[in-house]
């Protein structure tokens, strides 16, 4: 267990929205979607979409699932399974946690 | 009830969400989808990514390869069914097999229209519905290469900015000015329309009348202009029609599309319909990718016995010179209840317009449509203000926070 990477404050985050963590901050190949479902909790996914280019970390967040931004496939945030087309692959699921209002990234931990 | 077997007839998103939502849903009977192509594959990037050759069959594959026997799906590709008997519950294939099943599902599409133009049946001449379309057509989009594209719809709009992209000179005809405006309303569509003179396409109101092939290429009279113009290669965007051959042969009820109920179930009730070849009775043909995907979900939700999925605005997407371009609901232009509110600047990306349904005397109205480019959450914040009839007022969708609207605060 890692003590997590730093990557921003809880409230740097509008609920239902994302940001994305460069790979080379976080240590992993792709850019990490750092999400915060709309009950506030935060998730992470690698950021680019399995489909085509497009990052995960601008799509729409709701009810446990994120939607790219391009053409709506849908991701699970806990697992990072997909969920609807037109992605057919799952993405990757990484841990984090909220400590005192800031937000750990754990690269490559199973959340 | 039992679960004696579907058969699915067609393998674009119609036909393989189909077959995906039976086995989600837990059907537990033998599932065929009969392809003409080797796999099922998506033909959305048919006219970008594809046509463009930077993806291929594989890239674009609705399911990888191995999905179908995960999901014990008896995929039969490079296959064509000729014959369907309803009462029997049998397709017959072209090399003679026959499939037998409690539930068919005709997932045939549509071909691309090909109007009754002098000369149109040359080698020149090019549609876009098939991969192998693409194929053809890439093969001409070189550098300098001389192509007419008829039609300024989604798909002539994309083709002509793919063909840009690899250095084709393209001229683009339509006879609407702007065309697309009932998709995407008047003032978006005008802009939309311009982008093409702004990438170096030279477009022009006006129709096809006749094409010749010459020496060196295809002469192409356009309505309204003294002289023919001369180019490599046509290609002919005006829309598809539903293919219906098989439904009309076996004794369906078919008219612009088989005709199908809300549960997507035929004339025959042991046979359903959806995507493009399908219609539903008193209604347009919506011809978007994610309607078809739609119906497969519903018609999977019929042979299972579930409740269907909840009914959403319809939505596309569309590219052009690497602008994102997504529409949800119904454009309309102002009236005296017709509000139109944009969020941005109209031109300058990312920017959307809704269109809102004001009452009379009323200071609050309820979304009715948005358009979005380059900026995919106005939409997916609309389509979700439009499914619950959430009450706004117009203004809030200018400044406010989309989410909040939804929220209610």
């Amino acid at each position: 267990m890692s003590e997590g990477i730093r990557v921003a404050s809880v409230d740097d985050i509008p609920e239902g929205e994302g940001i994305a963590i460069p790979a080379e901050v976080a240590g992993t190949e792709d850019d990490i979607a750092v999400l915060r479902d709309e009950d506030g909790t935060c998730w992470a996914l690698n950021d680019t979409c399995t489909h085509e280019t497009a990052s995960l970390a601008e799509g729409w967040v709701e009810d446990g699932y994120v939607e790219c931004p391009l053409h709506s496939s849908r991701f699970s945030l806990k697992t990072g399974e997909v969920q609807g087309p037109p992605a057919t692959v799952d993405t990757v699921a990484h841990r984090v946690e909220v400590r005192d209002g800031e937000v750990y990234l754990h690269p490559n931990e199973r959340p | 009830m039992p679960q004696d077997g579907v058969v699915v007839v067609g393998g674009g998103i119609a036909g393989v969400s189909t077959v995906a939502a039976l086995r989600a849903g837990g059907y537990a009977g033998a599932i065929t989808l009969v392809e003409k192509a080797t796999r099922p594959y998506d033909r959305p990037p048919l006219s970008k990514e594809y046509l463009a050759g930077a993806s291929d069959l594989t890239q674009i594959a609705l399911q990888p390869a191995e999905w179908y026997a995960e999901q014990r799906i008896d995929l039969i590709g490079d296959a064509v069914a000729t014959a369907l008997r309803p009462r029997l519950g049998e397709v017959e294939l072209a090399d003679g097999r026959l499939l037998v099943a409690d539930r068919i599902v005709l997932a045939t599409g549509g071909r691309p229209v090909r109007p009754p133009i002098p000369g149109g049946d040359s080698p020149r001449v090019h549609v876009l519905r098939e991969a192998s379309d693409a194929d053809r057509l890439r093969e001409l989009l070189l550098p300098g290469a001389r192509l007419l594209i008829v039609g300024a719809g989604l798909i002539g709009a994309e083709v002509a900015s793919t063909a840009r992209d690899r250095g084709a000179d393209v001229v683009l005809v339509d006879p609407l000015d702007p065309p697309l405006a009932a998709a995407v309303g008047r003032d978006v569509a005008r802009w939309l329309h311009g982008l093409h003179a702004d990438h170096g396409v030279e477009t022009v109101t006006t129709t096809l009348e006749a094409l010749q092939e010459t020496a060196t290429g295809i002469g192409a009279q356009l309505v309204g202009e003294p002289d023919s113009r001369e180019f490599d290669a046509v290609l002919l965007g005006v829309g598809m029609t539903p293919d219906t051959g098989l439904a009309h042969a076996g004794g369906l009820a078919t008219d612009r599309g088989i005709l199908v109920d809300e549960r997507q179930v035929t004339s025959a009730p042991n046979v359903l319909a959806v995507g493009d070849c399908s219609r539903l009775r008193d209604h347009r043909r919506t011809e978007h990718w994610e309607a078809a995907q739609h119906d497969g979900a519903r018609a999977a939700a019929t042979i299972l016995g579930a409740e269907p999925p909840k009914p959403t605005a319809p939505w596309f997407w569309s590219d052009r010179y690497h602008l994102h371009v997504e529409g949800v609901g119904e454009m309309r232009e102002p009236d005296a209840e017709t509000q139109v509110v944009v969020r941005g600047t109209l031109g300058e990306p990312p920017f959307s317009v809704f269109t809102v349904r004001v009452s009379t005397g009323s200071t609050t109205g309820r979304v009715v449509g948005a358009v979005a480019v380059d900026d995919s959450n106005a939409v997916r914040a609309a389509r979700r203000l439009i499914d619950r009839g959430v009450a706004v007022e117009p203004a809030d969708l200018a400044e406010g926070d989309l989410r909040q609207l939804l929220r209610g605060r």
